[in-house]
Formats: C-alpha cells, sequence, structure tokens
C-alpha cells in the first residue's frame, strides 16, 4: 500500500473545509476588524479566503506521497494570495497585519490536525511539515506582492506629485502658462519640459509664460534647467514672458551669462499676462467701458 | 533623394519629408543655396515637421544652410521642429540651431513676408 | 525586419558599414526602445545617440556594429546600446570628450552631446578596439 500519511490534510480540507474557513476568517477579520476598522469589506475577505481555501485542498488533493505539494507555475494561489495582500498594501495595512492572514490558517490548520492524528506521532509531523512547508511558500509570496504592490502606490504618488506641482495651463488661444512650485531636480526638470514642450505644440502657443514666483532656491542648477526649457520651447516656435524672477535669481542668471536677449521678463504674474496678451494682439478691458 | 524646392515669388518653401542620409543632406544644402543665388531669394522657409531624429550633423546641415541663405541676402526660418528634437538638440548643446523657428509652413510664410516688407528691397520690382 | 510583437528581440545586433545604415540603424532603436516600454521622448535621445556614435564608426572606422539589450528589471525600464568597431581607436578620449572638439570638421559636439543625453557612458578605446557603451534607465511607473 502506497505510504499516505498527508491523507489527514486532505480529509480536513475536504470535509471540515467550512469549520476551517469559519475559524480562519473570524480569527483575521477580528484583527483586521481591530486595527483597521470599517476599511474591509467582510463578505469580499470571506469570499477571497474561501477561494484560497478552496485552491489549497486542490493542491494536497491532486498530490501523492509523503513530501510536501510543489506550487505548481500555473497554479492560481500566487495571484490569489498576490490578490489579497496586495489589496491590503493598497488600503495601507502594515505588512505584519496584511501577513496575519497566512498565518492564521497555519495556526487553524495545526490545531485540527493535532487533534485527528492521534495515532502516530510521526505522521503528526509529517503533516505540520507540508502545512508549514506549502503556507510558508505562500507566506513568502504575499510578502512580495505587499512590497510590489507599495512600490507601485508610492511611485504613483511621487509622479502625481510632479503633475501637481507644474501643471501646464492654457490661459488664452495661443498663450499657455507654466507656473513652476517647490524644488526643481533633474527629473522633475525633464517631466516638466517634456510637458512644456506637449502642450505648446498641441495648442500652437504662441507665447509661453513661465511664472517662477514659486520656486524657493533659484541656484545655478535650477537656472539651468529653466534655460533648457527655454530653449526648446523657442525652437519649437514660441515666445518667451518670464515672470516673478527673484532678485538672487536674476543675480544667478547674471552670473551664469546666458543670453536672455529672446525672453521678456515682467515683474509679476499679473504683468507678465498683460504682455504676453500684447504679443497676440489683445487686452483686457472693462466690460462697457 | 532630392528634396523638391518650391518657388512662390521671391520665396523658398521646401520640406524635408524623409529621414535623410548624410550626402541626400549636403545635396540638400547645395540644391538649396544653388536656388537661392538663381533667384535672388528673399525668404526661405524650411519644414522639419517630418523629422524624428535630429543629430548634431543634422543640425550643422540645417544651421549652415540658414548661415548661408542670409549671406545671399535671404531672410530664413525653420518650421515644424518636433517636441522631442527641441528637446534633445537642447540637451545635447545649446545653439544647435540658430535660425528663427515657428510652428509650421503657414507661421513660416508669414513670418517671411512680415520681415521681407521691413527690407529696403522690398519694393524694388515695382519701380523697374 | 523582425515582427513587431509585443517582447522585441534582443539583444538585436545592427551592421554600420555604409550611410544608410545609419538611418536604419535610429529607426530600428527608436523602435525597439519603443518595445520595451520607453517613452517617445527617450525614444528620440537614443535614436539620435544611435546616429551620433553610428556615424562616428563609419567614418573614423570604416565600419562596426551595435547591439541593443534590454536590461529592465522589476523596478526599472532600461535599454544599453553597445558600439564596437576595430578601427585606430580615439588617440585622446579626455580631448574628444570635451565641447567643440572635432578632428573631422563637425560641429564637435557629437560625444560630449552624446553624454549628455545618457544616464550611462562609458567609453573604451585603443588601437584596433574601441567600444562605446550607452544605456538609459527610467524608474517604471
Amino acid at each position: 500500500m502506497p505510504s499516505n500519511r498527508l491523507a489527514p490534510i486532505r480529509t480536513l480540507l475536504s470535509r471540515d473545509r467550512e469549520t476551517v474557513a469559519e475559524e480562519w476568517a473570524s480569527d483575521v477579520l477580528r484583527a483586521w476588524e481591530r486595527n483597521y476598522p470599517n476599511m474591509i469589506s467582510q463578505d469580499e475577505t470571506r469570499h477571497q479566503m474561501g477561494r484560497l481555501l478552496a485552491e489549497i485542498a486542490t493542491l494536497f488533493a491532486d498530490h501523492d506521497g509523503d513530501t510536501p505539494p510543489k506550487i505548481p507555475a500555473d497554479s492560481p494561489l500566487p495571484g490569489l494570495a498576490g490578490e489579497i495582500s496586495a489589496s491590503r498594501a493598497k488600503l495601507g495595512f502594515r505588512p505584519t497585519d496584511t501577513a496575519h492572514f497566512v498565518i492564521a490558517l497555519k495556526n487553524v490548520l495545526t490545531r485540527h490536525l493535532v487533534r485527528m492524528v492521534e495515532g502516530s506521532q510521526l505522521d503528526l509531523v509529517v503533516c505540520l511539515a507540508a502545512v508549514d512547508d506549502v503556507l510558508d511558500r505562500l507566506a513568502l509570496m504575499t510578502f512580495d506582492a505587499y512590497v510590489e504592490a507599495r512600490e507601485r502606490v508610492i511611485a504613483q504618488q511621487s509622479l502625481s506629485l510632479v503633475e501637481l506641482s507644474s501643471p501646464v495651463v492654457r490661459l488664452w488661444d495661443q498663450v499657455i502658462l507654466l507656473p513652476l512650485v517647490g524644488i526643481i531636480d533633474t527629473v522633475r526638470a525633464r517631466q516638466f519640459t517634456e510637458r512644456l514642450l506637449e502642450a505648446i505644440s498641441r495648442y500652437e502657443a504662441l507665447v509661453t509664460i513661465i511664472d517662477v514666483t514659486g520656486v524657493p532656491v533659484f541656484d545655478t542648477g535650477v537656472a539651468k534647467h529653466i534655460m533648457k526649457a527655454i530653449e526648446a520651447a523657442q525652437l519649437l516656435g514660441t515666445r518667451i514672458v518670464m515672470t516673478g524672477l527673484s532678485p538672487e535669481g536674476a543675480q544667478t542668471l547674471t552670473k551664469l551669462n546666458v543670453g536672455f536677449g529672446e525672453v521678456t521678463s515682467r515683474a509679476s504674474l499679473r504683468a507678465g499676462v498683460a504682455e504676453a496678451l500684447r504679443m497676440i494682439g489683445r487686452r483686457i478691458v472693462a466690460i462697457g467701458g | 533623394m532630392k528634396i523638391p524646392i518650391l518657388r512662390l515669388g521671391r520665396v523658398l518653401l521646401t520640406s524635408i519629408q524623409v529621414d535623410l542620409s548624410d550626402a541626400d543632406a549636403m545635396q540638400f544644402q547645395g540644391d538649396l543655396v544653388t536656388k537661392i543665388s538663381e533667384i535672388e531669394a528673399m525668404g526661405v522657409a524650411i519644414d522639419i515637421t517630418s523629422l524624428e531624429v535630429v543629430d548634431s550633423y543634422m543640425a550643422r546641415v540645417i544651421n549652415d544652410t540658414a548661415t548661408m541663405a542670409r549671406l545671399l541676402g535671404a531672410e530664413v526660418v525653420v518650421c515644424g521642429i518636433q517636441p522631442y528634437v527641441a528637446m534633445t538638440l537642447v540637451e545635447m548643446g545649446r545653439g544647435l540651431i540658430g535660425a528663427d523657428c515657428v510652428f509650421d509652413l503657414e507661421q513660416g510664410l508669414a513670418r517671411l513676408n512680415e520681415r521681407i516688407r521691413l527690407r529696403g528691397d522690398a519694393r524694388l520690382d515695382d519701380g523697374e | 525586419m523582425a515582427p513587431s510583437a509585443a517582447t522585441p528581440v534582443v539583444p538585436t545586433r545592427i551592421q554600420i558599414t555604409e550611410q544608410m545604415d545609419i538611418v536604419r540603424a535610429r529607426a530600428e532603436a527608436k523602435r525597439l526602445v519603443g518595445l520595451i516600454g520607453l517613452g517617445p521622448s527617450d525614444q528620440t535621445r537614443l535614436a539620435t545617440a544611435v546616429s551620433e556614435l553610428a556615424r562616428n564608426i563609419l567614418q573614423y572606422a570604416g565600419k562596426g556594429q551595435c547591439e541593443i539589450s534590454n536590461i529592465s528589471t522589476p523596478a526599472e525600464l532600461g535599454v544599453r546600446i553597445v558600439f564596437e568597431d576595430s578601427g585606430p581607436g580615439i588617440p585622446d578620449v579626455a580631448c574628444a570628450m570635451r565641447d567643440g572638439y572635432s578632428t573631422s570638421g563637425g560641429l564637435g559636439a557629437g560625444l560630449p552631446g552624446t553624454q549628455r543625453l545618457m544616464d550611462r557612458f562609458e567609453i573604451d578605446s585603443r588601437p584596433g578596439r574601441t567600444r562605446v557603451s550607452i544605456a538609459l534607465i527610467r524608474r517604471r511607473l
């Protein structure tokens, strides 16, 4: 007769699956509810855990022998575990709380197996080793998925921060405004220059206002980035009006000896808008005036 | 590969529509300056809307052509530099394109006519 | 031309032996870099760099080759292009990397300009073997 020491696990995961699922879910949900009240849908979590448990049952059911089953490449398990873990990461769960759901399952299964496999110490050890092995690998997968999801959240946040801080605004037909706010480094400079050039080309902007009122530090690095953006914009065929330059900014630009001949500068954004409108033959007048 | 050069009165229009080899670019430069001199052109518009890559060699050809055209007495505009091309040129080094730049041929023609109007020789033809 | 599959066939090797190869190499570089996932501005940067370095090979060595590789990781997108020739080599690399320096009557913006476009730029030149390696690295979003 072939050795069949893992049979108790199969029995547990088929005959008693409802019980296991219930104990597991209540354990996990109790912890999550305590730490993250009202953030999770109980029904959805139960449903996700049910699917995961069903797949683990399939894994053991399809497996012969005493060694722990390998998780095949085409198994839906990593995907399912990753899904649960990634959705926790997006909600801002701590890594330990996210990992808790796999560990909780291990505890439930261990508890049941200790009760079921009374006859042989060896059988119990083999069963527990198999459960350990499968769930440990699942835990590692959830951890990978968690880290990956968190990294994506961070990357998205830094991207939206960049976009928020330098929108390209259409002021009038063929007049656009780039208000620069905050620290300007190489990556940000590349991004705003790209978006500025795309906007100039899309709107065929005859005049581009670059407002630097919100740039706190105007050192040579920043000045060079801004000059590059201005030069590239001029190559497309737009005229540049710069507004809001600080005295330090003017000193930096002069020291750098950059040719500013083609750039019109105005003290305030207000003056710059008036200048830009004049360049396209428009002006603002009082209604009925 | 021959780049067509169109004549519109005393203005020459030319549009580079394909990726040129270095020899084609030199051929184009020669053809254009010959034509400028031949009709005593007052304005030249070079449209490079279709160029997706302008390296330092091509930039130099365009720049040199513009300088030669000016030496032959013509106003020059370069039309339609693509946004990413502009960014790349500026990142590579300053001053790769020294000519006046506009969005498209239409604006190029308007700019040329504006500048030709201000020239002392603009009405020479009428008096003859 | 290779089929335009979702995953590009890389590493791809392009021979540079005549003028039209410059045009072909930069078009192919642009296409592959797009397939690897870099945006239009980086495609233009790399195509321009390929154009510069391929021309250098033709001008100084007569012939050579370049190889485009995908060096992306889970966190970053990356492309590396290695240019190799067996020409006489660059006599003074430090000098060739200076703006405005040219032995061929060019603009002298080729090598330093290319370096400014790239995130990585390595040059190793001796008589009989010159190797220039460039790369663009972008964080995945």
